[in-house]
Protein backbone atom coordinates (compact mmCIF):
# COMPACT_ATOMS: atom_id res chain seq x y z
CA UNK A 1 0.00 0.00 0.00
CA UNK A 2 1.38 3.18 -0.63
CA UNK A 3 0.80 5.83 2.37
CA UNK A 4 1.68 9.35 2.53
CA UNK A 5 2.56 10.46 6.49
CA UNK A 6 1.69 14.05 6.09
CA UNK A 7 4.15 17.09 7.32
CA UNK A 8 3.91 20.70 6.39
CA UNK A 9 6.44 21.77 3.98
CA UNK A 10 7.98 25.21 3.62
CA UNK A 11 8.27 27.16 0.13
CA UNK A 12 11.99 26.08 0.46
CA UNK A 13 10.79 22.34 0.79
CA UNK A 14 12.37 22.02 4.01
CA UNK A 15 9.91 19.80 6.65
CA UNK A 16 8.61 22.96 9.33
CA UNK A 17 5.51 23.70 12.39
CA UNK A 18 2.01 23.37 11.17
CA UNK A 19 1.14 26.58 9.98
CA UNK A 20 3.70 27.34 7.36
CA UNK A 21 2.08 26.00 4.45
CA UNK A 22 1.97 27.15 1.00
CA UNK A 23 -1.29 27.90 0.00
CA UNK A 24 -2.94 28.44 -3.50
CA UNK A 25 -2.67 25.60 -5.77
CA UNK A 26 -5.43 26.48 -8.48
CA UNK A 27 -3.25 29.63 -10.47
CA UNK A 28 -5.01 31.56 -12.83
CA UNK A 29 -3.63 30.95 -16.41
CA UNK A 30 -5.66 33.09 -19.18
CA UNK A 31 -8.99 34.55 -19.41
CA UNK A 32 -11.40 34.90 -22.18
CA UNK A 33 -14.61 37.27 -22.31
CA UNK A 34 -16.52 37.31 -25.91
CA UNK A 35 -16.87 41.24 -26.94
CA UNK A 36 -19.54 42.50 -28.93
CA UNK A 37 -18.54 40.94 -32.78
CA UNK A 38 -18.79 37.56 -31.13
CA UNK A 39 -16.05 34.69 -31.16
CA UNK A 40 -16.29 31.60 -33.73
CA UNK A 41 -13.85 30.08 -31.44
CA UNK A 42 -12.46 30.32 -27.59
CA UNK A 43 -8.48 29.32 -28.05
CA UNK A 44 -5.74 28.75 -24.69
CA UNK A 45 -2.63 28.48 -26.57
CA UNK A 46 0.91 28.27 -25.41
CA UNK A 47 -0.27 26.00 -22.10
CA UNK A 48 2.50 25.98 -19.59
CA UNK A 49 3.29 22.59 -18.40
CA UNK A 50 4.29 23.32 -15.21
CA UNK A 51 1.23 22.29 -13.44
CA UNK A 52 -0.39 19.18 -12.81
CA UNK A 53 -4.50 19.47 -13.83
CA UNK A 54 -6.06 21.88 -15.88
CA UNK A 55 -9.83 23.46 -15.31
CA UNK A 56 -11.88 25.73 -17.31
CA UNK A 57 -14.35 27.41 -16.05
CA UNK A 58 -17.12 28.80 -18.04
CA UNK A 59 -20.42 30.64 -18.81
CA UNK A 60 -21.80 30.09 -22.65
CA UNK A 61 -24.45 31.19 -25.08
CA UNK A 62 -24.17 30.90 -29.19
CA UNK A 63 -25.85 31.89 -32.31
CA UNK A 64 -27.27 28.68 -33.22
CA UNK A 65 -31.06 29.48 -33.82
CA UNK A 66 -32.89 27.30 -30.79
CA UNK A 67 -32.76 27.28 -27.14
CA UNK A 68 -29.41 25.35 -26.22
CA UNK A 69 -26.13 24.30 -27.76
CA UNK A 70 -22.95 22.52 -27.14
CA UNK A 71 -19.35 22.83 -27.66
CA UNK A 72 -16.56 20.70 -29.30
CA UNK A 73 -13.48 20.50 -27.25
CA UNK A 74 -9.92 19.55 -29.70
CA UNK A 75 -6.78 19.73 -28.78
CA UNK A 76 -2.76 20.53 -30.05
CA UNK A 77 -5.09 21.60 -32.95
CA UNK A 78 -5.73 18.09 -33.49
CA UNK A 79 -9.21 17.51 -35.63
CA UNK A 80 -8.78 13.91 -36.55
CA UNK A 81 -11.03 11.12 -35.33
CA UNK A 82 -8.90 10.86 -32.35
CA UNK A 83 -11.89 11.84 -29.96
CA UNK A 84 -14.32 9.92 -28.11
CA UNK A 85 -17.15 11.11 -25.52
CA UNK A 86 -20.15 9.85 -23.43
CA UNK A 87 -22.59 11.94 -20.94
CA UNK A 88 -25.22 11.55 -18.71
CA UNK A 89 -27.67 14.51 -18.43
CA UNK A 90 -31.21 14.96 -17.47
CA UNK A 91 -33.84 17.34 -18.43
CA UNK A 92 -36.16 18.09 -15.77
CA UNK A 93 -38.27 15.13 -16.91
CA UNK A 94 -35.95 12.59 -18.76
CA UNK A 95 -32.16 10.94 -17.94
CA UNK A 96 -29.98 10.09 -20.46
CA UNK A 97 -26.93 8.44 -21.16
CA UNK A 98 -25.46 7.98 -24.63
CA UNK A 99 -21.96 8.84 -26.37
CA UNK A 100 -19.43 8.58 -29.49
CA UNK A 101 -16.23 6.65 -30.33
CA UNK A 102 -13.68 7.66 -32.77
CA UNK A 103 -14.55 11.54 -33.11
CA UNK A 104 -13.41 14.34 -33.91
CA UNK A 105 -13.72 16.11 -30.77
CA UNK A 106 -15.30 16.28 -27.30
CA UNK A 107 -18.46 17.62 -26.55
CA UNK A 108 -19.63 19.70 -23.48
CA UNK A 109 -22.44 20.17 -22.36
CA UNK A 110 -24.17 22.88 -22.18
CA UNK A 111 -24.63 26.02 -24.15
CA UNK A 112 -27.29 28.22 -24.12
CA UNK A 113 -28.77 29.23 -27.21
CA UNK A 114 -29.84 32.58 -29.41
CA UNK A 115 -33.20 31.71 -28.77
CA UNK A 116 -33.16 31.08 -24.82
CA UNK A 117 -33.75 34.43 -22.90
CA UNK A 118 -31.55 36.98 -23.03
CA UNK A 119 -28.86 36.57 -20.04
CA UNK A 120 -29.28 33.01 -19.95
CA UNK A 121 -25.90 31.29 -20.36
CA UNK A 122 -24.83 27.69 -20.02
CA UNK A 123 -22.43 26.70 -17.31
CA UNK A 124 -19.74 24.11 -17.71
CA UNK A 125 -16.31 23.16 -14.74
CA UNK A 126 -14.02 21.39 -17.62
CA UNK A 127 -10.83 19.03 -15.50
CA UNK A 128 -8.65 17.98 -17.34
CA UNK A 129 -6.03 15.76 -14.83
CA UNK A 130 -2.40 15.47 -15.63
CA UNK A 131 -2.82 17.02 -18.92
CA UNK A 132 1.08 17.07 -19.29
CA UNK A 133 1.35 13.30 -18.44
CA UNK A 134 3.48 11.70 -21.81
CA UNK A 135 2.35 8.51 -20.79
CA UNK A 136 -1.39 8.65 -20.30
CA UNK A 137 -4.40 9.50 -22.92
CA UNK A 138 -6.25 13.17 -21.71
CA UNK A 139 -9.55 12.29 -20.10
CA UNK A 140 -11.46 15.50 -19.34
CA UNK A 141 -14.66 15.41 -17.01
CA UNK A 142 -16.92 18.43 -17.60
CA UNK A 143 -20.18 19.21 -15.21
CA UNK A 144 -22.54 21.54 -16.45
CA UNK A 145 -25.89 22.70 -17.30
CA UNK A 146 -28.20 25.44 -17.77
CA UNK A 147 -31.84 26.14 -16.78
CA UNK A 148 -33.97 28.75 -18.55
CA UNK A 149 -37.19 28.58 -16.33
CA UNK A 150 -39.62 25.96 -17.70
CA UNK A 151 -36.79 24.24 -19.54
CA UNK A 152 -32.77 23.00 -19.55
CA UNK A 153 -30.34 20.88 -18.81
CA UNK A 154 -28.03 19.08 -16.17
CA UNK A 155 -25.24 17.09 -17.17
CA UNK A 156 -21.86 15.19 -16.56
CA UNK A 157 -19.75 14.42 -19.43
CA UNK A 158 -16.37 12.40 -19.78
CA UNK A 159 -14.17 13.08 -23.06
CA UNK A 160 -10.95 10.90 -24.25
CA UNK A 161 -8.47 12.13 -26.14
CA UNK A 162 -6.44 9.54 -27.90
CA UNK A 163 -2.88 10.83 -27.49
CA UNK A 164 -0.24 10.82 -24.93
CA UNK A 165 1.28 14.59 -25.79
CA UNK A 166 0.84 17.12 -23.16
CA UNK A 167 -1.70 19.23 -23.97
CA UNK A 168 -0.54 23.24 -25.17
CA UNK A 169 -3.71 24.30 -27.00
CA UNK A 170 -7.47 23.87 -26.19
CA UNK A 171 -9.79 24.93 -28.72
CA UNK A 172 -13.59 25.41 -28.40
CA UNK A 173 -16.01 25.47 -30.82
CA UNK A 174 -20.03 25.85 -30.76
CA UNK A 175 -21.11 22.20 -31.52
CA UNK A 176 -23.56 23.31 -33.64
CA UNK A 177 -23.81 27.59 -33.73
CA UNK A 178 -21.05 29.07 -35.83
CA UNK A 179 -20.30 31.88 -32.85
CA UNK A 180 -19.85 32.23 -28.81
CA UNK A 181 -22.23 35.45 -28.32
CA UNK A 182 -21.24 38.46 -26.27
CA UNK A 183 -20.62 38.11 -22.38
CA UNK A 184 -19.75 34.29 -22.71
CA UNK A 185 -16.48 33.88 -20.47
CA UNK A 186 -13.82 31.20 -20.65
CA UNK A 187 -11.38 30.86 -17.93
CA UNK A 188 -8.31 28.26 -17.67
CA UNK A 189 -6.54 27.39 -14.89
CA UNK A 190 -3.76 25.55 -13.88
CA UNK A 191 -3.82 23.15 -10.74
CA UNK A 192 -0.45 22.55 -9.12
CA UNK A 193 0.38 19.17 -7.10
CA UNK A 194 1.86 19.09 -3.94
CA UNK A 195 5.74 19.75 -3.81
CA UNK A 196 5.62 21.76 -6.72
CA UNK B 1 -3.29 36.55 0.11
CA UNK B 2 -6.30 35.17 -1.22
CA UNK B 3 -6.13 31.15 -0.24
CA UNK B 4 -7.26 28.87 -3.18
CA UNK B 5 -7.01 25.27 -3.21
CA UNK B 6 -3.73 24.58 -1.13
CA UNK B 7 -1.55 21.43 -2.13
CA UNK B 8 -1.64 18.73 1.02
CA UNK B 9 -0.29 15.38 -0.78
CA UNK B 10 0.34 13.72 -4.32
CA UNK B 11 0.81 9.79 -4.63
CA UNK B 12 1.72 8.46 -8.49
CA UNK B 13 2.14 4.67 -8.83
CA UNK B 14 4.88 3.15 -9.44
CA UNK B 15 5.84 0.33 -12.04
CA UNK B 16 4.02 -3.20 -10.78
CA UNK B 17 1.10 -1.09 -9.53
CA UNK B 18 -0.70 -1.11 -5.90
CA UNK B 19 -3.94 -2.48 -4.04
CA UNK B 20 -4.79 1.13 -2.55
CA UNK B 21 -3.31 4.78 -1.37
CA UNK B 22 -3.92 6.28 2.05
CA UNK B 23 -3.02 9.94 3.14
CA UNK B 24 -2.53 9.69 6.40
CA UNK B 25 -2.15 12.61 9.73
CA UNK B 26 -4.38 14.96 7.82
CA UNK B 27 -3.72 18.19 9.07
CA UNK B 28 -6.78 19.39 11.04
CA UNK B 29 -6.60 22.97 10.09
CA UNK B 30 -8.53 23.13 6.91
CA UNK B 31 -12.58 23.42 6.11
CA UNK B 32 -12.89 21.44 2.84
CA UNK B 33 -10.95 18.22 1.70
CA UNK B 34 -10.71 17.14 -2.12
CA UNK B 35 -9.02 14.61 -3.84
CA UNK B 36 -8.46 14.57 -7.12
CA UNK B 37 -7.68 11.21 -9.09
CA UNK B 38 -6.57 10.42 -12.26
CA UNK B 39 -6.45 6.21 -12.39
CA UNK B 40 -6.59 3.05 -13.75
CA UNK B 41 -7.24 -0.52 -12.19
CA UNK B 42 -5.56 -4.06 -13.97
CA UNK B 43 -9.17 -5.70 -13.26
CA UNK B 44 -9.55 -7.50 -16.18
CA UNK B 45 -13.43 -8.69 -15.82
CA UNK B 46 -16.67 -7.37 -15.53
CA UNK B 47 -17.17 -3.56 -17.26
CA UNK B 48 -15.46 -0.77 -15.14
CA UNK B 49 -13.86 -0.92 -11.53
CA UNK B 50 -15.92 0.30 -8.52
CA UNK B 51 -13.73 2.92 -6.83
CA UNK B 52 -13.50 4.00 -3.08
CA UNK B 53 -12.69 5.38 -0.09
CA UNK B 54 -12.07 4.73 3.93
CA UNK B 55 -12.35 7.12 6.60
CA UNK B 56 -9.94 6.95 9.24
CA UNK B 57 -9.63 2.62 8.56
CA UNK B 58 -13.33 2.66 9.97
CA UNK B 59 -15.59 0.02 7.55
CA UNK B 60 -18.90 0.63 8.91
CA UNK B 61 -21.50 3.32 8.65
CA UNK B 62 -20.93 4.10 5.05
CA UNK B 63 -24.41 4.33 2.66
CA UNK B 64 -24.52 6.15 -0.93
CA UNK B 65 -26.85 7.29 -3.80
CA UNK B 66 -25.93 7.42 -7.04
CA UNK B 67 -26.93 8.60 -10.68
CA UNK B 68 -25.09 7.10 -13.58
CA UNK B 69 -24.73 7.17 -17.47
CA UNK B 70 -23.05 3.92 -19.46
CA UNK B 71 -23.03 5.22 -22.71
CA UNK B 72 -26.48 3.64 -24.13
CA UNK B 73 -28.75 4.02 -20.98
CA UNK B 74 -28.68 5.51 -17.35
CA UNK B 75 -29.29 3.64 -13.86
CA UNK B 76 -29.54 4.92 -10.04
CA UNK B 77 -29.12 3.12 -7.08
CA UNK B 78 -28.18 3.40 -3.62
CA UNK B 79 -25.67 1.29 -1.13
CA UNK B 80 -23.15 -0.27 -3.58
CA UNK B 81 -21.25 -0.84 -0.22
CA UNK B 82 -21.60 -0.43 3.58
CA UNK B 83 -17.76 -1.17 4.97
CA UNK B 84 -16.44 1.48 2.50
CA UNK B 85 -17.28 4.87 0.76
CA UNK B 86 -18.57 4.45 -2.67
CA UNK B 87 -16.85 6.78 -5.41
CA UNK B 88 -18.06 6.19 -8.86
CA UNK B 89 -15.97 3.92 -11.15
CA UNK B 90 -12.79 4.55 -12.45
CA UNK B 91 -11.29 3.28 -15.57
CA UNK B 92 -9.56 -0.93 -16.09
CA UNK B 93 -8.20 -3.26 -17.87
CA UNK B 94 -11.02 -3.84 -20.11
CA UNK B 95 -11.04 -0.40 -21.51
CA UNK B 96 -9.47 1.48 -24.06
CA UNK B 97 -5.25 1.46 -23.23
CA UNK B 98 -3.68 4.23 -21.95
CA UNK B 99 -6.88 6.02 -20.58
CA UNK B 100 -7.71 6.23 -17.01
CA UNK B 101 -10.86 7.07 -15.34
CA UNK B 102 -11.09 10.92 -13.51
CA UNK B 103 -12.67 11.54 -9.78
CA UNK B 104 -13.31 14.70 -7.90
CA UNK B 105 -14.09 13.39 -3.92
CA UNK B 106 -15.16 16.32 -1.68
CA UNK B 107 -15.34 16.59 1.68
CA UNK B 108 -16.66 19.29 3.31
CA UNK B 109 -16.21 20.28 6.70
CA UNK B 110 -14.31 17.18 7.37
CA UNK B 111 -13.12 17.58 10.66
CA UNK B 112 -15.99 18.90 11.95
CA UNK B 113 -18.04 16.39 14.69
CA UNK B 114 -20.67 16.06 12.60
CA UNK B 115 -21.33 13.00 10.57
CA UNK B 116 -19.35 13.32 6.85
CA UNK B 117 -21.57 14.09 3.71
CA UNK B 118 -19.13 13.66 0.69
CA UNK B 119 -19.72 14.70 -3.20
CA UNK B 120 -17.98 12.63 -5.74
CA UNK B 121 -17.94 13.16 -9.61
CA UNK B 122 -16.68 10.10 -11.64
CA UNK B 123 -16.08 9.16 -15.04
CA UNK B 124 -14.62 6.08 -17.06
CA UNK B 125 -13.58 6.51 -20.62
CA UNK B 126 -13.03 4.20 -23.69
CA UNK B 127 -13.48 4.55 -26.99
CA UNK B 128 -16.51 2.36 -27.28
CA UNK B 129 -19.47 2.81 -26.36
CA UNK B 130 -19.13 1.85 -22.99
CA UNK B 131 -18.10 3.88 -20.14
CA UNK B 132 -19.50 5.44 -16.99
CA UNK B 133 -20.10 8.82 -15.78
CA UNK B 134 -21.59 9.22 -11.91
CA UNK B 135 -22.55 11.55 -9.01
CA UNK B 136 -22.48 10.08 -6.31
CA UNK B 137 -23.58 11.57 -2.86
CA UNK B 138 -21.92 9.09 0.03
CA UNK B 139 -22.67 9.69 4.26
CA UNK B 140 -19.77 8.40 6.64
CA UNK B 141 -22.37 7.67 9.98
CA UNK B 142 -19.45 9.22 12.14
CA UNK B 143 -18.78 11.77 13.95
CA UNK B 144 -15.01 11.87 13.80
CA UNK B 145 -12.46 13.76 12.35
CA UNK B 146 -11.00 12.68 9.13
CA UNK B 147 -7.17 12.28 9.75
CA UNK B 148 -6.83 9.26 6.93
CA UNK B 149 -8.44 8.56 3.66
CA UNK B 150 -7.57 5.32 1.86
CA UNK B 151 -8.44 4.96 -1.57
CA UNK B 152 -9.00 1.74 -4.05
CA UNK B 153 -10.68 -0.51 -6.40
CA UNK B 154 -13.21 -1.97 -4.50
CA UNK B 155 -13.86 -4.24 -7.38
CA UNK B 156 -10.48 -5.74 -6.62
CA UNK B 157 -7.16 -5.23 -8.75
CA UNK B 158 -4.36 -3.07 -8.31
CA UNK B 159 -4.00 0.51 -9.01
CA UNK B 160 -1.74 0.56 -12.23
CA UNK B 161 1.44 2.71 -12.93
CA UNK B 162 0.75 6.55 -13.90
CA UNK B 163 -2.39 6.82 -11.60
CA UNK B 164 -2.06 9.66 -9.41
CA UNK B 165 -3.75 10.95 -5.88
CA UNK B 166 -3.95 14.34 -5.01
CA UNK B 167 -5.07 15.95 -1.77
CA UNK B 168 -5.75 19.55 -1.36
CA UNK B 169 -7.46 21.37 1.95
CA UNK B 170 -9.71 24.44 1.45
CA UNK B 171 -10.13 27.16 3.75
CA UNK B 172 -13.75 28.92 4.49
CA UNK B 173 -11.86 32.43 5.44
CA UNK B 174 -8.54 33.81 5.96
Amino acid sequence: MGAISLKYKSKSGNLTAPGDVDPGAMIPIATISVGAGGASSIDFTSIPSVYQHLQIRAIARSNRASASDSMKMTFNSDTTNNYAFHYLYGDGSTAVGDGTANYSSIALLEAAGNNATSGIFGASIVDILDYSNTSKYKTTRNLGGDDRNGSGLVSLTSGLWQNTNAITTISIIPFTGTSFLQYSHFALYGIKRAGA
Amino acid sequence: MAYTYSKIATYTVGSGGIPSVSFLNIPQTYTDLLVKVSARTDRATGSASDFSFIFNNSTTGYTDRYVYGNGSGTGSGSNAYTNQGFAGNITQATMTASTFGSVDIYIPNYASANYKSISTDATTENNATLTYNMPVATLWSNTSPITSITLQSASGGNLVQYSTFHLYGIKAEL
